[in-house]
C-alpha cells in the first residue's frame, strides 16, 4: 500500500436525507480516518442513526457525496446527473464496512458459529473450513467460543450482541460501526459488550459509534461528535466537549444526559 | 335381507380401489412439488419492483381464487381442446390443480416472507449479501419455518380435492369405486372402504401437521436435536 498522504476510510461530503417533508440530515460533512474512534452522541431524532445507515445505504441519501476508502459509494454524478451503482457494487461496498445493530439482528435459524460464518462463506466465498477457523478465532476475541454450537435464542442481550460484532469482524471489515449496541440491554449486561468494543478500539479498528454511553465515549473515543436536527452542530476532543462544550445545545444535551 | 357392508365385495375390489388410492397419493404428491415451487415464483414474482408484473400475478390469483377448481379441471381438459389445446387427463389434472393450488400457496409464502423482520433484511445487507442471496440464505429459511403448518393443511385439503379429477376421468380411488359400483351396485360397502383409505391417509398426515405446529412453536434448539 502507498500510503504517503491515506485517504480517510470514511468521507461524506454535504448529505441530505429526507423522509418525506421531514429533512433528517441536513448537509453532513464527515471524514474518519483510519484507526479513529468517532462518537456521535446527540438527542434522539437528532439524525445519528440514519446517518450511519446512509453510510451503509441501508437508507438512501437524496443529496451528497460517500466515500468508503477512498472510493466513491453507491453512486457516481456525472454533470448533475445521479446513476446508481449496481446492487452487487452496493453490496462490495457494504462489505468492507461492518455493522452492529441495536437490536443484534442475528440469524435465529442458524448457530452463534453459523451466523459469523455465513457472510464470509456465501460473499467472500471463502472455504468453510478456513471461515470456521477464523470464525472460532473472533469467537474467542469476544469471549463466545464456549457458545459457537448454541442458537442465538439461547444467549443473553449481551452475548447476542457479542455475536453480532464477531459476525462483522468476520469480513475484515475496514470500520465498523455502531448503532446504539448497547441501547436495547439491560444495565448488568451494557459493561461486556462495551469492554468488547474498547478491546476492538485498542485494536487499532476504525469506528464509528453512536451512543448513549457518555462513559465510553469520553474515554475511548478520539472524537467526539454532536448532532442535534440533523446537523453536526460541534465536535472535537472528548474532554473538551465534555469539559468545555462551546455551543448551548450541547451543554444542554450534555447537562441532561450526565444528571441521571 | 340385504347386508349393507358385503366384506367379499370389499376383499374383492380392494386391489383396484388400492390402486386408485395409490394413484390419488401420487397426484397429491406431484402436485405438492410442483405447486410448492410454481407458488415461490408467483410470491416472489408478486413483490416484484415491476408493476405491471405484480398486477399479472394479483390477476391471476383473484381468478385462481374466485373460480371453482371444478370448473377449472372442466375448463382445462374440455375446454382447451376446442383451441388445440389436448391434455391427457392425468397432464390435465395435475396442471388444474397446480394452478389452483400455486395461487393460494403464493399468498401463504408471500406472508411468511413478509413476517421476516426488517432487521433480518438490515443484517444481511450490511453484511454484502445481495437481495438474491439473502432471499435465499436469510428470509425462506425462517419464512418456511414459519409456514410449514399451514402448508401441511393445504396438502391435506389437496389429497381430499384430487377426487375432483374423477371428471376429467383420472382412476383415482374414487372414480374407480364409482366405476366398480355401476356395475354390482355395492354403493355402501365400496364407498365405506374408499372412505376409510382416504381417512387412513389423511388423519396421519393431519396428526404430523400437529407435530410441526408444536415444533415450529418451540425454540430453534427443539427443531434441531
Amino acid at each position: 500500500m502507498t500510503d504517503k498522504q491515506p485517504r480517510p476510510m470514511i468521507e461524506i461530503e454535504g448529505l441530505h436525507k429526507y423522509f418525506g417533508p421531514l429533512h433528517v440530515l441536513r448537509g453532513i460533512d464527515l471524514s474518519v480516518a483510519a484507526g479513529e474512534v468517532v462518537c456521535i452522541i446527540g438527542p434522539s431524532g437528532s439524525g445519528k442513526s440514519t446517518l450511519l445507515r446512509c453510510i451503509n445505504h441501508l437508507e438512501i441519501a437524496q443529496q451528497g457525496r460517500i466515500r468508503i476508502a477512498g472510493e466513491i459509494a453507491y453512486r457516481d454524478e456525472v454533470g448533475g446527473v445521479f446513476r446508481a451503482h449496481s446492487n452487487r457494487a452496493v453490496a462490495a461496498v457494504r462489505a468492507q464496512v461492518g455493522m452492529v445493530f441495536q437490536h443484534f439482528n442475528l440469524f435465529p435459524h442458524l448457530t452463534i458459529i453459523g451466523n459469523v460464518m455465513e457472510a464470509p462463506v456465501h460473499v467472500l466465498r471463502r472455504p468453510k473450513a478456513e471461515a470456521m477457523r477464523r470464525g472460532m478465532e473472533l469467537l474467542t476475541q469476544v469471549g463466545l467460543a464456549d457458545k459457537a454450537d448454541n442458537y442465538p435464542e439461547e444467549l443473553s442481550g449481551g452475548q447476542q450482541q457479542r455475536a453480532a460484532i464477531a459476525r462483522a469482524l468476520a469480513m475484515d471489515p475496514k470500520a465498523m460501526m455502531f448503532d446504539e449496541a448497547t441501547s436495547a440491554l439491560d444495565p448488568e449486561l451494557i459493561a461486556e459488550v462495551l469492554a468488547v468494543m474498547r478491546d476492538l478500539a485498542d485494536r487499532g479498528m476504525t469506528m464509528l459509534v453512536v451512543t448513549h454511553e457518555m462513559n465510553f465515549a469520553r474515554q475511548v473515543a478520539s472524537r467526539v461528535i454532536f448532532m442535534d436536527h440533523g446537523s453536526i452542530v460541534e465536535q472535537g476532543d472528548p474532554a473538551a466537549i465534555f469539559a468545555d462544550p462551546r455551543e448551548a445545545r450541547t451543554r444542554d444535551f450534555l447537562r441532561t444526559v450526565l444528571e441521571r | 335381507m340385504i347386508e349393507l357392508f358385503n366384506a367379499e365385495v370389499a376383499v374383492e375390489n380392494f386391489g383396484p380401489l388400492l390402486a386408485g388410492l395409490v394413484l390419488t397419493v401420487e397426484l397429491t404428491l406431484v402436485v405438492m412439488v410442483l405447486s410448492l415451487c410454481f407458488a415461490l415464483l408467483v410470491a416472489l414474482a408478486g413483490m416484484s419492483r415491476f408493476v405491471w408484473l405484480r398486477w399479472v400475478i394479483k390477476a391471476y390469483i383473484e381468478v385462481m381464487r374466485g373460480t371453482p377448481l371444478l370448473l377449472q379441471l372442466v375448463y382445462i381438459y374440455y375446454v382447451l381442446p376446442e383451441i388445440g389445446i389436448r391434455l391427457p387427463s392425468f397432464a390435465a389434472g395435475t396442471l388444474a390443480l397446480t394452478l389452483n393450488y400455486s395461487a393460494y400457496l403464493s399468498e401463504v409464502y408471500r406472508g411468511g416472507i413478509q413476517a421476516i423482520s426488517t432487521g433480518q433484511h438490515d443484517a444481511a445487507a450490511a453484511l454484502g449479501m445481495t437481495r438474491g442471496l439473502a432471499m435465499r440464505r436469510i428470509v425462506l429459511p425462517q419464512a418456511i419455518r414459519i409456514i410449514l403448518p399451514t402448508l401441511g393443511n393445504y396438502f391435506i385439503g389437496l389429497f381430499k380435492d384430487t377426487a375432483l379429477c374423477s371428471v376429467v376421468s383420472i382412476q383415482e380411488v374414487l372414480f374407480t369405486a364409482q366405476i366398480i359400483a355401476a356395475n354390482n351396485y355395492q354403493y355402501f360397502t365400496l364407498y365405506t372402504v374408499v372412505g376409510a383409505m382416504y381417512f387412513a391417509v389423511s388423519f396421519p398426515a393431519a396428526r404430523l401437521v400437529g407435530y410441526l405446529e408444536r415444533v415450529t412453536r418451540g425454540g430453534y434448539r427443539s427443531r434441531h436435536p
